[in-house]
């Protein structure tokens, strides 16, 4: 097995993403609402005796609509397995997953660079309870059971050992979360996302270790990039790597040994005979596929070659679906490369500034066409639309009216804009001396007057024409 | 009085419910101390569901005693599968069956012994510190099992009553069948197994055990039909069963399974069903043989490692966190979860977990349970091609009569097994059954079981009904 392997890292990922239906996988549960513990439940997700799992429908279409954005082969029929291990945080001390036959298989998602990775299956499965520890985990007295959770509908993601660093499982997580955003299937404000994450070096023969349970992105090239210098350290120090689990402290930045696999975990798998094969009919595959959107991938393409657009600011866009819905309704009104660059640029920066996020944005594509269509048609300044922009994020107001009310409009008239530079040098004589003795940067001083005479209505490259003139 | 004319009674007012249900209570709490049919007599719930009948004597079984096998949830009633791991659990819901019962007003007055979760034949293995129900006619011998407690009060109760029972492997009618009464098990998903204590999912059963054919069809007309909350249950309405009873059988067709009166079945009891065999002849039902070589050689194996790999998987749920039976919490909880477990669970339940769990690992669940998997649609194939040639097929339901509990302590357990060997085809196959009384062998009862086809309640209950009542 471990021949096939040539590069320096070998990762492979398995990610456990929460689908946002309202109720739980197996029973109708609200799968959020209340936090105070154990009021989420009933028979079923307790796993009291003679309760039956019966199947969310919705859950299925979700995990459905991804195994076809991913490209995935369907399988005929959904077949659930027990899963069998004793564990306090299991209802059942077994958990319904699926094992023989999973919804999706042989499916793939690319990276941003362009690489495939292949995507060994998806399948749907129960979240188990939360454990809670008071402290930490080592020195906790006792340990509670929340079952709020038990239940709640979440989708595996297995892929290939294809990724080669760090970087790329990163890049995988953010392209899988796009393609779940898109998908309206994840909620990010509510739904988590895990991964369990295999990796080995070269130098060690890729003996693996099995990095558990890292919480989002960013963590998770943390992680790999600890775990790869932890690897390369160990085997130049004649260390022996072994085949084990670790666990990620986010907080300390390591990794540290849960326990070594020395066999292969038993989980005696068996159908579960209370759950009724499901047969994936054409009609529900056709179903789902109506039901889902343009994903980003398409979207780039589609913005580059139809829009013209850079694809760096294309792969911004896309990346978030509202973003890019919001850019293609301002695109089929203003120039899209104007629209790219100012959705891309000003809008991404503004909410980055203020911390918001685009579900939180009230403006539609009325204030941004408003806005892009005067400064296509130059009546306002660039630095007019930038602030126009920064006040529109805080609160949505008409554009126009706005305008016509502060006199914010581009003084077009030349006449005006030379009595405003005949102002500014009359009141700067020693800008004026410095720039005629030489120090052409002083100019930049007395444009910076103008503007403030003129809120910022001016163009300066004409402030600039009029200064020279005047000055020579 | 027949049970129809009680129901009659009662809703009529001719008969006090409250009254009635005191006596039943005193008659069975005094058969109870002989006996032991019963894990718990749940007399308050009975009182109180009687007074509102009184006031409100409409339903299809107003004013019926109906004990309820130990296996069937029954809202704040102890119900325990027959296992001491489920100790003090009361559920905080009524099985489906339990709803539609109560909703017609039947009066829930117990919960019946069994052997634990359903593993046996003779309801010998019982919970630990359980008591074993003894047989109505010798006292030295079985009820047979599982539903051992549900047969024996069905028999020795003066007062009209249906007993609802659960099958898994045979367990209704095997019971039914040693104790003298009628027993009816219904098509697997015919009735909800909502609320039912998962002993082998694929191939539990909830039924009747009776006096009378017609008992049993009444009580399968309340209980059965689709439900939501049990994903295999059948999508079909609930029909009147009892309407069958009485119609004519004429030209109708059974077929004796040959196997069935071969080496392994006791002489007499052969005899008895050949004597059956001829009583049908007199109604104008025809026969011929039918032979199961599938069935009866593979099923007892394909039986027992399907139901074990399914039933060692419902149990690790019991280990004292949640409900039922907890322990001193110390060590990890591997040492606690074991040690409720072991100190829990009998012999039989313990044996069950192991060989089920063996069964199911990597390595070996390919030539064992997934092997029984095939074993079984082959089983199904093979019984499905007879019904294209008859309407039933007959057999004894046991191949002896109860066995005395000093005969029962030297079987080994693979002998103890092959006693299914009748019982096990139609629960493998899922077909609907019933064993009605055919003769008498050392003072003991014989059963005789019907199969039929899948759904084909309605013509089993008539041929059953019609031998009845011969």
């Amino acid at each position: 097995m471990t021949k096939k392997f040539t590069s320096d890292i070998v990762i492979g990922l398995e990610i456990h993403a929460e689908l946002a239906t309202d109720t739980k996988l197996f029973c109708s549960c609200p799968t959020h609402g209340s936090d105070e513990p154990n009021t989420r439940t009933c028979p079923v997700c307790l796993g009291h005796p003679g309760s039956k799992p019966v199947l969310n429908e919705k859950a299925l279409k979700y995990a459905l609509k991804l195994c076809l954005a991913l490209g995935c082969k369907i399988s005929p029929d959904l077949i659930f397995s027990r899963k069998s291990y004793f564990y306090p945080d299991m209802a059942k001390n077994y958990q319904i997953s699926q094992y023989e036959i999973p919804l999706g298989e042989k499916g793939k998602l690319s990276l941003k660079a362009g690489k495939s990775v292949g995507i060994t299956r998806v399948h749907m499965e129960e979240d188990p309870a939360a454990l809670v520890h008071t402290g930490s985990i080592q020195k906790s007295p006792f340990v509670l059971v929340d079952y709020n959770r038990s239940g709640d509908p979440l989708v595996e993601i297995v892929t290939e050992p294809e990724l080669t660093s760090p970087e790329e499982a990163r890049d995988f997580m953010k392209q899988l979360i796009t393609v779940l955003n898109y998908l309206g299937i994840f909620d990010i404000s509510r739904c988590v996302i895990k991964a369990d994450a295999n990796i080995s070096i070269k130098e060690s023969g890729y003996t693996r270790a099995e990095i558990k349970n890292i919480t989002g992105f960013k963590e998770i090239e943390r992680a790999l990039n600890f775990e790869v210098q932890r690897q390369k350290h160990d085997v130049a120090e004649g260390k022996k790597i072994v085949h084990e689990t670790r666990a990620w402290d986010s907080q300390k930045g390591m990794t540290f040994s849960l326990r070594q696999k020395e066999v292969e975990e038993e989980y005696g798998y068996i159908i579960d005979p209370d759950l009724v094969r499901i047969e994936i009919t054409k009609d529900l595959i056709e179903e789902a596929k109506a039901e889902m959107p343009e994903l980003a991938q398409d979207k780039i393409l589609k913005y580059v070659n139809k829009y013209r657009i850079k694809k760096e600011d294309a792969e911004v866009i896309a990346q978030e679906r509202l973003l890019a819905e919001l850019f293609e309704k301002v695109a089929s009104e203003i120039d899209p490369v104007l629209a790219a660059k100012w959705l891309r640029r000003e809008l991404v920066r503004v909410l980055n500034y203020n911390k918001k996020e685009m579900h939180e944005l009230e403006i539609d594509e009325s204030h941004i066409i408003d806005l892009l269509r005067l400064v296509e048609s130059k009546k306002i300044t660039d630095t007019t639309g930038q602030k126009l922009m920064e006040k529109l994020v805080e609160k949505p107001f008409d554009v126009r009216k706005y305008i016509e009310k502060e006199g914010l409009a581009v003084v077009a008239d030349k006449g005006a804009l030379e009595k405003f530079c005949k102002e500014a040098i009359d009141e700067n004589p020693k800008a004026v001396e410095d720039f005629k003795s030489g120090n052409e940067k002083s100019i930049q001083f007395l444009i910076g007057q103008v503007m403030r005479k003129t809120k910022g209505t001016a163009a300066p490259k004409e402030v600039n024409e009029i200064l020279k003139k005047l000055l020579k | 009085m027949s049970t129809t004319d009680f129901i009659k009674q009662v809703q009529n007012k001719e008969i006090d419910v409250v009254e009635h249900t005191h006596k039943v209570l005193e008659e069975i709490k005094k058969i109870n101390k002989e006996y032991n049919y019963f894990n718990t007599i749940s007399e308050e719930l009975a009182l109180e569901q009687a007074k509102s009948v009184k006031k409100n004597p409409k339903g299809r079984l107003a004013g019926l005693p109906v004990s309820v096998k130990d296996c069937i949830v029954v809202k704040g009633v102890e119900s325990r599968a027959g296992s001491k791991i489920l100790s003090g659990y009361k559920p905080v819901f009524d099985a489906t069956v339990i709803e539609k019962v109560k909703a017609e007003g039947a009066i829930i007055i117990g919960k019946t012994a069994q052997d634990e979760f359903g593993f046996g034949g003779f309801s010998v293995n019982v919970g630990v510190g359980m008591k074993i129900p003894l047989n109505p006619f010798d006292k030295n011998r079985a009820c047979g099992g599982s539903s051992g407690g549900a047969a024996g009060i069905a028999q020795k109760i003066s007062f009209p009553h249906i007993a609802i029972g659960e099958s898994t492997g045979g367990s209704i009618v095997n019971p039914a069948s040693f104790c003298g009464v009628v027993g009816l098990c219904p098509t697997y998903g015919r009735v909800s197994r909502y609320g039912l204590m998962d002993y082998a999912n694929s191939l539990d059963k909830i039924g009747a055990i009776g006096k009378t054919v017609e008992e049993t069809a009444m009580m399968l007309s309340v209980i059965s039909g689709f439900d939501e909350k049990d994903s295999t249950s059948i999508n079909k309405p609930a029909e009147n069963y009892e309407n069958v009873v009485g119609k004519i059988v004429k030209n109708m067709k059974i077929g004796v399974i040959k196997e069935s009166l071969e080496e392994g079945t006791d002489k007499e009891i052969k005899s008895d069903i050949i004597k059956a065999v001829k009583g049908f002849e007199e109604l104008g039902v025809k026969h011929e043989e039918i032979s199961l070589p599938l069935t009866m050689k593979y099923g007892v194996e394909a039986y027992y490692l399907t139901a074990m790999s399914e039933t060692s998987t419902n149990l690790a749920k019991f280990c004292g966190m949640r409900y039922g039976k907890h322990e001193k919490l110390e060590g990890g909880f591997n040492q606690y979860f074991s040690k409720v477990r072991s100190a829990n669970f009998g012999e039989e339940a313990k044996r069950r977990v192991i060989i089920g769990t063996f069964a199911r690992m990597a390595g070996f669940r390919d030539a064992y349970y997934i092997k029984a998997a095939q074993v079984r649609t082959k089983i199904i194939e093979e019984y499905k091609k007879a019904f294209k040639k008859v309407d039933c097929l007959v057999s004894p339901t046991m191949p002896v009569v109860a066995p005395k509990f000093s005969e029962i302590k030297k079987l080994t357990p693979l002998q103890n097994y092959m006693m299914d060997i009748l019982t096990v085809g139609p629960n493998l196959a899922g077909l609907p059954h019933v064993t009605v009384p055919c003769g008498i062998k050392d003072g003991m009862p014989v059963g005789l079981m019907l199969v039929g086809n899948h759904l084909m309640e309605g013509k089993l209950l008539q041929l059953a009904a019609a031998y009845e009542q011969k």
